[in-house]
């Protein structure tokens, strides 16, 4: 469903990814690992379209998408869902939901992708009157979820939903995560907490330097030594 | 350290709240203190103050949205003015519209020209945003990133709009015959119709845009590309556009100001900066980038700036406003209204 090719990008002058290549399946899950600083959230912004691509390509459903302006790329239906802080807290949370519907045209499919996202997330529901700044953290990253699951996307890169949250919280979002996977979606999770990823997700990737250093099914990634190393930074331990 | 030294809000209310009512109490001694006298400085205030809302209005929803201060936002007034100004020598005797509204006539043609100021500077802010300033963020970053930049292309903007004006309008005072009709009887008071008309009109403006912000889908789109553009690019809201459509919002509500002022004041190439000025200082007082703050910073200078020249000294008219800003930026640094919705840590 996407596909990246050889994908070299950065900020200004400040080369990130040095030919980065990953590939989604379709209704897949799809674990993108490594530390800070390697180029996890540069792959989703240049899919995204908020960094331009320097070189390689970034396909997406059969069609070339890369330096494509943002706002055509979730028309496409390719939704970049952030980290739980990147909401709008002076607006209502239903206000925030009806933003990530703001492509669509029909007021009859608002509500419909309201209800299903009230459906997903319950706790949104009791609290849809409120100004998004006075939810908690667990509740702000279903927000930021809920918003990504409102354009009708056909696939969603979530950028470190656990981060910051209590266990159980995160495996209740994970828990949600594995539900939109089963209702037809295809799903990219960016992700620090290697071992939860590796549980969610059917493949996964460890990027280190801009490059993408180990890939595999995720149950053998699970044991896999240098996945360790890569991601510790060459020291061995128990993860 | 610093800690210290900022003193909680309390006491900043107590502190502003004296200053105010010392100036109350200057103002109650004077001589010209009387009751007439006071209805005039509230309408005349009132009427003004709008004026000056209605600028700041735009200067803080262009700073909301774009992060920078748009120093020719004035121009766009004076232009406004003389858009409308045209607009009024053009329909002013043409004879048919007098034959079909023997009654409205006056009235109907200066809703044409307020019409005719607003759209005029719409289009006319979206061509100055896309061909002056637009190019300016082409190093990447946005409008965050050129900020100074824009600060000084607002400058020579504006005295090359000036400059323009100046060539094409010459810098004679004109005046702004709008037939509105004789002057009404308001509490004892006889105010020039013109007066109520820019009391009324910017007041519904300033309505207008709270229903367009509040109530539409454009506007939600305006409120989160105001608040923060990378997300509002990932739910779809294409950002250049809007950006766009707030620059000529902005600039279209101060065509509208400038239409409005012309049939009491006169229109000339000159009425931008005062405008300017003062309107920054009503942001200020009010909040900056506050959009209700700047209708009521408006109103709060307008009429600090009426009843000083009255009850203090006339010849230092221009002087207030600025005096009440520098008082609020001492004691109130956040304005009126400058209160930000924190996010919960």
């Amino acid at each position: 469903m996407l596909k990246i090719d050889q994908l070299i990008s950065g900020y200004g002058s400040v080369q990130i990814l040095n030919g980065a290549n990953m590939k989604v399946e379709k209704q897949s899950i799809v674990a993108l690992l490594g530390g800070n600083g390697t180029g996890k959230s540069t792959i989703l912004r240049a899919a995204s379209g908020l960094i331009r691509s320097w070189k390689g390509t970034i396909e997406f459903n059969g069609e070339q998408i890369q330096n494509l302006p943002a706002h055509e790329i979730v028309g496409k239906g390719l939704v970049q869902v952030t980290q739980g802080k990147d909401v709008f807290p002076a607006m209502s949370v239903t206000e925030n939901l009806k933003l990530g519907g703001f492509i669509l045209k029909s007021k009859q499919q608002l509500s419909d992708n309201l209800e299903k996202v009230y459906n997903y997330f319950p706790r949104l529901n009791e609290r849809k009157d409120q100004l998004a700044a006075t939810l908690s953290g667990g509740e702000l990253q279903m927000l930021c979820i809920g918003r990504g699951l409102m354009s009708n996307p056909k696939m969603i890169m979530l950028d470190e939903p656990s981060a910051a949250l209590a266990p159980q919280i995160v495996l209740d979002i994970f828990k949600n995560i594995n539900r939109i996977r089963q209702d037809g979606l295809t799903v990219l999770v960016v992700e620090q907490n290697v071992r939860m990823a590796l549980l969610l997700a059917d493949y996964g990737y460890v990027i280190k330097d801009g490059v993408i250093n180990v890939e595999g099914d995720s149950k053998k990634l699970m044991y896999d030594e240098s996945v360790k190393e890569s991601y510790l930074g060459g020291t061995k331990a128990n993860v | 350290m610093f800690n210290k030294l900022r003193i909680g809000k309390k006491v900043e209310n107590i502190i502003f709240g004296t200053f105010v009512l010392l100036y109350i109490g200057w103002c109650v001694n004077s001589p010209d203190m009387n009751i007439e006298s006071l209805k005039s400085v509230l309408t005349i205030g009132l009427s003004v103050g709008i004026i000056y809302g209605l600028v700041a209005l735009g200067i803080s929803l262009i700073y909301t949205g774009l992060d920078v201060v748009n120093f020719s936002h004035g121009e766009f007034f004076m232009i406004g003015a003389f858009a409308g100004l045209t607009m009024f020598n053009l329909l002013g005797n043409q004879d048919w519209i007098f034959n079909i509204f023997p009654d409205a006539y006056g009235w109907i043609i200066y809703v044409v020209c307020l019409f005719t100021a607003f759209v005029s500077m719409g289009l006319f802010g979206v061509f100055i945003e896309r061909v002056f300033l637009r190019p300016l963020t082409k190093k990447g970053g946005g409008y965050t990133v050129a900020g100074m930049g824009i600060i000084i292309c607002g400058f020579g903007l504006s005295v090359v709009l000036i400059n323009v004006a100046y060539l094409i309008w010459n810098p004679v005072a004109k005046p702004f015959p709008a037939e509105l009709g004789l002057p009404m009887e308001i509490g004892g008071l006889f105010l020039p119709i013109t007066y109520i008309w820019m009391i009324v009109v910017g007041l519904s403006v300033a309505a207008g845009l709270w229903f367009f912000l509040n109530k539409t889908k454009m506007g939600l789109g305006i409120r989160a590309v105001a608040y923060s553009k990378d997300v509002s690019n990932l739910v779809g809201i294409n950002v250049p556009l809007y950006i766009s459509i707030i620059f000529g919002i902005a600039c279209a509500i101060a065509g509208i100001g400038g239409t409005l002022v012309g049939p009491t004041y006169q229109v000339v190439v000159f009425m931008g900066y005062i405008i300017l000025m003062k309107a920054f200082a009503a942001a200020v007082v009010g909040g900056f980038g506050n959009l209700p703050g700047a209708i009521v910073g408006g109103f709060t200078v307008g009429i600090f700036e009426t009843a000083s020249s009255f009850y203090i000294s006339g010849s230092h008219k221009d002087l207030y406003a600025f005096l009440l800003m520098i008082v609020v930026l001492m004691i109130k640094p956040t304005g009126f209204f400058g209160v930000q919705v924190k996010m919960k840590a």
